[in-house]
């Protein structure tokens, strides 16, 4: 379970950054108003898209109702998820733990299971076989692009993950990350979670229409909008460096796209210091600002970057994108050598 | 007999924070919190990371890694990812300087 003595955590001591120790301990202090005020930001934004999907129901318009509560639902759900998953959402413990459940629930995932594979992931950011939350294999083509932003990918190893840690039959990974005492509690709180997933089968099976409408469908519909925000965390970037400015990728994004993102477009500074909380990270891009490259541009460019790079490369053409951060051997015409297999 | 050791003064740590102590080759966390001074090793138990950057919340400290808590007066691993409890060590308070009984 734990690094190598040697080994040095992907942070801002690996990556040779660094902030005055009385501003990193201001930034990290916790308080519960943000997240709070985030919370009732996200109820009443889910309140007026369920609205407009009640309006909507039986017409066709249903369904874009359904995509747009699907996005305001899956990012927020995400985000909130992985703040959590860290403890710094709110200064008060239960609550925190309490969002980490809720939010893990619509994510998909075992809370704990989110909380050690993410604790891994910080440890060995981007480093092939070892960081548990790569998603997919580098470099990408236009079929893992695909296989990623459909949410298939995700769904398929989240699936799987909750029915191994049910059964009590642990993956390599999971044995790697998890400690030995804490697997029962997993196993436990998976079968909690397919009780409920399979009481709201059960309710669609019966007739009962909401959780379908407000919940499964729009689940897979703005599963792509979450995961186009956590393609560019890493995507094109360098594997296996102890550097999180080579590993990572902070992005421009608008005012929605922050708020629903809760400020993880600041990814390197999440990397380099993830006690800070998300509401603290714009204050800690303007601390680091000299130190850190210039944010790749806004949310759709970046992607779109990303598509039109990871096209050309299953064309066989050159993969040079025009404006987003790339690492060295990223860029090249033809066949690429893979580095790391998806872990996800 | 206890061996009581002056680790620093008491000004040294400002309040709801800690600071690191090395001494002998080990590396000690004290604290200063709203209850008292208090002292631990200074290294998680999780992944043997410096708790200098963590973060002070009443008696809890948070490792800076992977957010790790423990309870300083006991050293109890509060909650995952760290599962193995912190040791403590005695403190008293003296002419204005902190010492640890170190064993």
């Amino acid at each position: 379970m734990n690094a190598p003595e040697t080994y040095a955590a992907t942070n801002a001591a690996s990556t040779g950054v660094s902030i005055d120790r009385k501003r990193l301990k201001a930034l990290a202090r916790r308080t519960d108003r943000p997240g709070l005020v985030f919370i009732a930001k996200w109820l009443a934004a889910l309140a007026c898209s369920s609205f407009a999907i009640w309006l909507a129901l039986g017409s066709w318009w249903v369904w874009p109702a359904m995509l747009a509560h699907g996005v305001i639902l899956c990012v927020p759900a995400y985000a909130l998820s992985h703040e959590t998953a860290h403890g710094t959402a709110f200064k008060t413990r239960w609550l925190n733990e309490a969002v980490l459940w809720a939010t893990s629930f619509i994510y998909i995932e075992e809370p704990l299971h989110r909380r050690y594979t993410h604790t891994n992931h910080h440890t060995f950011t981007w480093h092939a076989g070892k960081d548990s939350q790569m998603p997919f294999a580098t470099p990408m083509d236009f079929r893992g692009w695909l296989q990623e932003v459909s949410g298939f990918g995700l769904a398929r190893f989240h699936i799987a993950a909750m029915l191994r840690l049910a059964a009590a039959r642990y993956t390599p990974m999971m044995r790697e990350v998890v400690p030995e005492s804490e697997l029962p509690k997993l196993t436990r709180n998976a079968r909690l979670f397919l009780a409920l997933y399979a009481l709201l089968a059960g309710l669609i099976v019966w007739g009962v229409g909401w959780p379908l409408w407000f919940l499964v469908l729009p689940r897979v519909l703005g599963a792509p909008a979450m995961l186009l925000f956590t393609l560019i965390q890493h995507v094109e970037m360098q594997e296996n460096s102890p550097s999180i400015l080579e590993s990572t990728r902070s992005f421009g994004t608008s005012r929605t796209g922050r708020f629903l993102y809760m400020n993880m477009n600041h990814h390197i500074e999440h990397h380099l210091y993830p006690q800070v909380p998300f509401f603290a990270l714009p204050e800690l891009h303007e601390e680091l600002r000299d130190q850190l490259p210039k944010p790749d541009p806004g949310f759709w460019r970046t992607n779109l970057e990303v598509l039109s790079v990871v096209l050309r490369r299953s064309l066989g053409r050159h993969t040079k994108a025009r404006s987003i951060r790339q690492a060295p051997h990223m860029i090249g015409q033809g066949r690429f050598e893979r580095i790391a297999e998806r872990t996800m | 007999m206890t061996n009581w050791v002056r680790a620093c003064a008491t000004d040294a740590i400002d309040a709801e924070d800690l600071i690191m102590w090395e001494h002998d080759g080990r590396s000690f966390a004290i604290y200063n919190t709203d209850q008292g001074f208090f002292a631990t090793d200074g290294l998680c138990t999780h992944q043997h990371y410096p708790l200098e950057d963590g973060i002070v919340i009443g008696t809890v400290i948070e490792c800076p890694l992977h957010g790790g808590r423990f309870e300083v007066t006991t050293g109890e691993a509060l909650s995952a990812p760290v599962c193995e409890d912190l040791k403590t060590y005695p403190v008293k308070i003296e002419g204005g300087s902190v010492y640890l009984a170190i064993d």
